[in-house]
């Protein structure tokens, strides 16, 4: 964690901010009806932490993802990331914003289908205006780093779930972004694939120092995670620290068990 | 989380958010040469039906060309001219014409082909409404099949205008390639077949102007349609917020 610029007046500013929501709102209309699908969230995201949002469907949690990740808008309320207010953001501001600054990682994987490994992590650079070679070399590191460097060439349609979600890993890393969200990054894949998917993900959380929000059911992603956000009914309903997680931990099974589903 | 930190008000450029760079041109034809050849067979799927729509359109304005043709030879014509042959019980030629068009229920006069134009322009408006729809409708699906990538393009960084560029370029590429070749296919199957029926009758007077005005006309219109079929899809989707291009089940 970094000292934060003298401009932050308050306390908690000390530390660095990545993701901060202040009172976000957010309401859909669906049919005659108003959904109100997040009632007032404000949370905070330091630099470097490792964040799972949880929550059952129907919570908000996607919502909430959603507004961080700058892929929707909130009705009321302000998403802050690295203390820019992406409201006032343009598309060319936003899509910059999208391109360096945010990696996303997704329960179906979505790569490029008609593209290579390779190309899916090059696509980011290039959109970034990094030279084909230059780009090339960069994305060939980066798979090799998720341990694909003998798939290079390999269309997702000839690589396994596990892969793909690789190659979605190394093309969301791929021009340093301060941030990655996942959706539900295990959600497509089995126990064993999951868990080396996750340990990839906190591998990669400690070594580049980026911040990991991540949207999931799965249990196993709880260990890992610096805090844990539990979503129910369009607000944070509570806010846990791994240490306390532990203590609790029989308590959670028990508390959230018919939540986690 | 104790308390709320307070707003920092913040001018983007401060904290050095900058424009996203527009990709030069030479890229996205890269790219979309790239969809082209991969996607072989369903582009080729959707080009023949840019094909076949155009070839229906172009053979009925054609067909109706070499009538009026062959129209105006037999007005030339003097009906009363009688050469040598008809004495030995041999029709003229305009009346061997007639006899081939009444055969085939073409009108042999100007007033009897403004009798029918009426059916005419009916068969016109659904050659031209085959073509709309038809090429509408395969551009839109071979769009919306997509938006998914449009939207995982939008999470990775892409400008609405790149994905426009990039529809465009594969668009007008299907567009060129199925309209030349539906063109040219109509008017060929229409050549021939109105051969057949007249011989060189067809031929003695064939309104080239005409047909070479459907040409073009049919070039602009399967092109046209080509283009906005895709690109205009393809700016929804670009403009949408990219999870809503996701949501979108194809």
């Amino acid at each position: 964690m970094t000292v934060a610029e003298p401009t932050a007046a308050a306390p908690e500013s000390i530390v660095e901010y990545t993701v901060r929501t202040i009172d976000v709102k957010r309401e859909y209309r669906i049919g005659g009806e108003v959904v109100r699908a997040l009632k007032g969230v404000t949370i905070s995201v330091a630099r470097g932490e490792y964040i799972s949002i949880m929550g059952p469907s129907g919570s908000g949690k996607s919502t909430l993802f959603n507004m961080i990740g700058g892929l929707d808008k909130p009705s009321e309320g302000k998403v802050y990331i690295d203390e820019v207010d992406i409201a006032q953001l343009d598309a060319y501001e936003l899509a910059w914003m999208r391109c360096r600054k945010i990696g996303y990682i997704f329960q179906t994987f979505n790569l490029i289908p008609v593209m290579t490994a390779l190309e899916n992590v090059m696509l980011p650079m290039v959109f970034a205006g990094l030279k084909t070679d230059e780009a090339q070399d960069k994305a060939a590191d980066i798979l090799k780093r998720v341990e694909l460097g003998h798939r290079l060439m390999n269309k997702p349609s000839e690589m396994s779930g596990g892969q793909q979600q690789r190659v979605a890993i190394a093309r969301a890393f791929a021009n340093d972004p301060a941030i990655i969200l996942a959706d539900e990054p295990t959600g497509n894949l089995d126990l064993q694939t999951g868990k080396l998917i996750i340990e990839l993900l906190r591998g990669l959380n400690k070594e580049k120092g980026v911040t990991i929000i991540s949207a999931t059911h799965d249990h196993k992603m709880l260990a890992v995670s610096d805090r844990i956000f539990w979503v129910r009914d369009g607000i944070v309903d509570k806010i846990q620290r791994r240490d306390e997680l532990k203590i609790e931990e029989g308590v959670i099974e028990g508390a959230h068990g018919e939540a986690l589903h | 989380m104790t308390s709320i930190p307070s707003p920092i008000p913040s001018s983007p450029d401060a904290r050095g958010v900058q424009r996203q760079i527009t990709l030069p041109m030479q890229k996205a034809v890269e790219i979309a040469y790239k969809n082209i050849r991969l996607r072989l067979s369903r582009s080729l799927l959707v080009t023949s039906g840019i094909v076949l729509a155009m070839a229906f359109l172009m053979s009925i304005l054609c067909t109706d060309s070499v009538h009026a043709g062959m129209r105006g030879w037999l007005r030339a014509q003097d009906p009363a001219a009688i050469n040598p042959q008809q004495s030995r019980g041999h029709p003229t030629e305009r009346q061997q014409l007639i006899t081939r068009m009444e055969d085939k229920g073409v009108a042999t006069t100007a007033e009897e082909a403004e009798g029918g134009k009426m059916q005419t322009r009916w068969l016109l408006a659904l050659a031209l409404a085959v073509a709309f729809i038809g090429i509408l409708n395969a551009m839109l699906m071979s769009v919306t099949e997509r938006f998914r990538e449009i939207g995982t393009m939008k999470c990775l960084g892409a400008l609405d205008g790149f994905i426009v560029k990039l529809f465009l370029i594969e668009s007008l590429f299907q567009g060129v390639v199925g309209t030349f070749i539906g063109v040219l296919l109509g008017l060929a199957l229409s050549l021939i077949a109105a051969s057949i029926s007249f011989g060189r009758f067809a031929w003695l007077n064939l309104p080239v102007g005409a047909i070479l005005l459907s040409t073009l006309a049919c070039l602009a219109i399967g092109i046209v349609l080509t283009v906005a079929g895709a690109v205009y899809p393809a700016w929804q989707a670009a403009r949408m917020q990219p999870i809503e291009a996701m949501r979108v089940e194809t």
